[in-house]
């Protein structure tokens, strides 16, 4: 049960109302005072102070001031009047009840309003902010971009400089060459090994040289002094042969970090089917030798599908799934059988498991994975299941996207696919 | 992005040709302000383009078809009075061309079985000492050293061994050339493998592993006691050896750094400073590195051998110039700074490191 405060005292004029409000010792705090229009509340546990006004107030510019014990309200009324009393006198309950809730929910709504514009000027300044930074950004950009401009600049400069002196320098040298092989060949036909003498003879013409295979041409000018040069150099060394070994590695591809772990996963289960015989078969005793093998059986099955004996290949490859239900290629060459047999379901069978058995994918199953995906693809649109096709001929383009063969045939399933949707 | 501190070097981009071919590796002329562009034709022919640079664009000099593509070349066995080039290309064969003259090749010799996809050479440029030679690496596994004056028969080859499978050879480079005997050749593999073949003693000095194929080997100084070898590899890696101290079991101590996402395609030194060096990556992007040596370059291991310890690196810059890989790079011998580049877009650039005088 609260307290009620009823020891207040309020004067008014015709604008406004002066409420002071005693608290009997209690400590105030905005939190505690609560005003809408007409209802102003004052609870501070367990105290209470309510009043229904007589008439509206504008209550976001009123004021309450806490102090000495005390709050001193000061509330502008919203129609110039004298009020007969503060509060409003024969309120019934429902009423009381109505007007206490309307003034909750106009407080909200006041509240949300406030939020709202308190929202939009946040962001108005955010974006002020926003533009004014990248001003800033763009002008340390420029700056950085002239700096930048001016260094090419300078550095083309010095680089034609250094062109031109290459010029220079070259033209000279060839000059200064010709003077020199003269000098070469007059010790070339007095001594053989004359050491070469390296004078510098500025501005030489075109000089007259006796010797025929001289004649101003450069070419076998070199010839000379390259000569003279190789009586210098050791000879080409004695043939010979280094044996090297390599670091393993099973797989042609490069060697990449990265893959590794897929790699020796897949080498794993490469060995693991190897090794995995079916032992529960009764019928094993029956079979030849050459027969438990799954490899031999597996080349009778290629051979045979080479012959188009397909019934035949299936038998086989049957057989080698018996000894041995690891071994992708099986599934993948039995589901090239069923296609020729229109078996489609079987086709798409073996495909899959085929599919799942060359797990994880790596370059080695690459050949192998792209083959499921177009049998299994060919048996779907041979269903008419033109769209499931199309998924697998995609995946194999995927693994090797320039086989020209099968970006053909998606094409045409692409343009299928499209059909049966328009005319559905 | 490039940084704009003051100090430090920035790459400007000062000229970019689009080519109607793939270009494979591109070189200066050594002593020239001409650089020379060697690819692939659209219709399966190899084309050798000589360019000059002319203020801000490059004037084609000379363009030589060739019947089969050209993946690799050097002016580095030829005198400077000379300046022949030699290729390998997509069919194994070795040539060496003399570009005013260039429809007989001056030497050539089909020296491997598949695409040569490296070339190297050493002892010319009045460049160091001893025989002008070249070294070729192929896809069919084995590297072979050539001496122009020797035709039909290499004078070494490093092959494997009988019944072994071969690895693809993708980059060579020579090393230790400081005096006439002395000399080696490295080799990457795309398994991996790192090979230090020594020529004098014609036997296998080193070799290791670096888990990811070997795309770039290069010496840091070919003509000097050897010094560093920077590696760089699939999956964004390059490691630097420092091969001043060997240790018997370890080999040689090395850093390595991981630049990028992609393939690094080519490692340079700048060959005025041997401690700067570029890197060129496959997402079309230059990093530009300083390798800073260790307080003491070798050290003593619990058992008494001499070890080396590797240094640090820094990344001075780095820019990205196109989308496709930056296959080919090689900074000017003659201008401090200069460098080319070809990348798969069919473009070659020429840019210009500045500020690496303050390094």
């Amino acid at each position: 049960m609260p307290v009620w405060l009823r020891e207040h005292s309020w004067r008014q004029t015709l604008t406004a109302v002066y409420l002071s409000l005693p608290l009997r010792g209690a400590r105030a705090t905005p939190a505690n005072i609560f005003c809408s229009e007409r209802y102003l509340k004052v609870s501070i546990p367990p105290f209470l102070f309510e009043a229904i006004l007589y008439a509206p107030i504008d209550d976001t510019n009123s004021t309450a001031k806490i102090g000495n014990g005390n709050i001193f309200f000061t509330l502008y009324k919203k129609e110039p009047a004298m009020w007969d009393s503060l509060t409003l006198a024969n309120a019934g309950k429902e009423k009381l009840q109505y007007l206490r809730e309307n003034a909750v929910l106009k407080a909200q709504e006041k509240a949300k309003e406030e939020t709202e514009a308190k929202k939009i000027t946040k962001q108005e300044h955010k974006k002020y902010a926003l533009e004014a930074t990248m001003k800033l950004e763009e002008a340390e950009r420029k700056r950085i971009e002239d700096l930048k401009e001016k260094e090419r600049q300078k550095v083309a400069e010095e680089l034609e400089l250094w062109k031109n002196q290459q010029k220079d320098a070259d033209r000279y040298k060839s000059i200064q060459k010709k003077g020199e092989l003269h000098h070469e060949i007059e010790p070339l036909k007095e001594r053989k090994n004359e050491k070469m003498n390296k004078t510098k003879i500025p501005n030489e013409g075109t000089s007259k040289i006796g010797l025929k295979s001289t004649k101003g041409c450069c070419g076998s000018c070199n010839i000379f002094s390259q000569n003279l040069k190789e009586e210098q150099l050791p000879a080409p060394r004695a043939p010979a042969t280094v044996k090297v070994n390599f670091t393993p590695r099973v797989f042609p591809t490069a060697l990449r970090e990265s893959r590794v772990a897929e790699e020796e996963e897949w080498l794993h289960k490469q060995a693991e089917a190897r090794r995995r015989i079916n032992s529960d078969l009764s019928e094993l005793e029956d079979l030849k030798e050459e027969e438990k093998n799954p490899d031999w059986l597996k080349d009778k099955g290629n051979k045979m599908f080479a012959m188009g004996n397909y019934l035949g290949a299936v038998n086989a490859y049957n057989l080698a799934v018996r000894l041995n239900d690891k071994l992708p290629l099986l599934y993948l060459n039995r589901a090239a059988c069923h296609l020729k047999l229109r078996n489609l379901h079987k086709a798409i069978e073996d495909s899959s498991k085929a599919l799942e058995l060359l797990t994880p994918p790596v370059p080695d199953n690459e050949n192998a994975r792209v083959k499921a995906h177009v049998r299994r693809g060919t048996a779907f649109c041979q269903l008419e299941l033109y769209t499931e096709g199309l998924q697998d001929y995609e995946a194999a383009l995927k693994i090797d996207p320039k086989n020209k063969n099968i970006e053909k045939d998606a094409e045409k399933i692409r343009h299928l696919v499209q059909e049966t949707l328009q005319s559905s | 992005s490039a940084a704009a501190g003051p100090e430090r070097p920035q790459v400007v981009s000062h000229v970019q040709q689009a080519l109607s071919y793939t270009v494979f590796d591109c070189k200066w002329v050594p002593r020239s302000a001409r650089l020379v562009c060697l690819g692939s034709a659209a219709r399966g022919t190899g084309l050798v383009q000589l360019y000059e640079l002319h203020g801000a664009r490059l004037e084609l000099l000379r363009e030589i078809e060739k019947p089969k593509p050209i993946k690799c070349g050097t002016f580095g066995a030829t005198s400077l009075q000379q300046r022949y080039l030699a290729t390998g290309d997509f069919d194994g064969n070795l040539n060496i061309w003399n570009l005013e003259a260039p429809e007989i090749p001056v030497y050539s010799v089909k020296g491997h079985k598949e695409i040569i996809n490296s070339i190297d050479g050493v002892g010319g440029l009045g460049i160091g000492e001893g025989a002008p030679e070249i070294v070729t690496g192929s896809r069919d596994g084995t590297v072979k050293v050539w001496d122009p004056r020797q035709n039909d028969t290499p004078v070494a080859n490093m092959e494997p061994v009988q019944g072994e499978t071969k690895r693809d050879c993708w980059t060579v480079a020579f090393g230790n050339a400081y005096n006439q005997e002395e000399r080696v050749v490295c080799a990457g593999y795309d398994n991996g493998d790192i090979k230090l073949f020594d020529l004098k003693t014609m036997s296998l000095r080193w070799e290791t592993n670096i888990k990811n194929g070997v795309c770039s080997v290069e010496f840091d100084r070919k003509d000097i006691n050897m010094n560093k070898l920077v590696a760089t590899s699939l999956e964004g890696k390059f490691h630097v050896f420092d091969l001043r101290t060997q240790h018997p079991t370890k080999g040689f101590a090395s850093v390595s750094e991981k630049a990028q996402k992609s393939t690094i395609w080519q490692v340079r030194h700048l060959p005025q400073n041997r401690d700067i060096f570029m890197t060129s990556g496959g997402s079309g992007s230059l990093h530009l590195w300083k390798y800073e040596y260790p307080a003491q370059r070798s050290k003593k291991d619990s058992e008494g051998s001499e070890m080396g310890v590797a240094g640090s690196l820094s990344l001075l810059q780095n820019v990205t110039l196109s989308t496709q890989p930056i296959s080919s790079l090689d900074w000017s011998p003659d201008k401090k700074g200069l460098c080319v580049c070809g990348a798969f877009d069919q473009t070659v650039r020429v840019l210009i490191v500045t500020k690496l005088n303050k390094i």
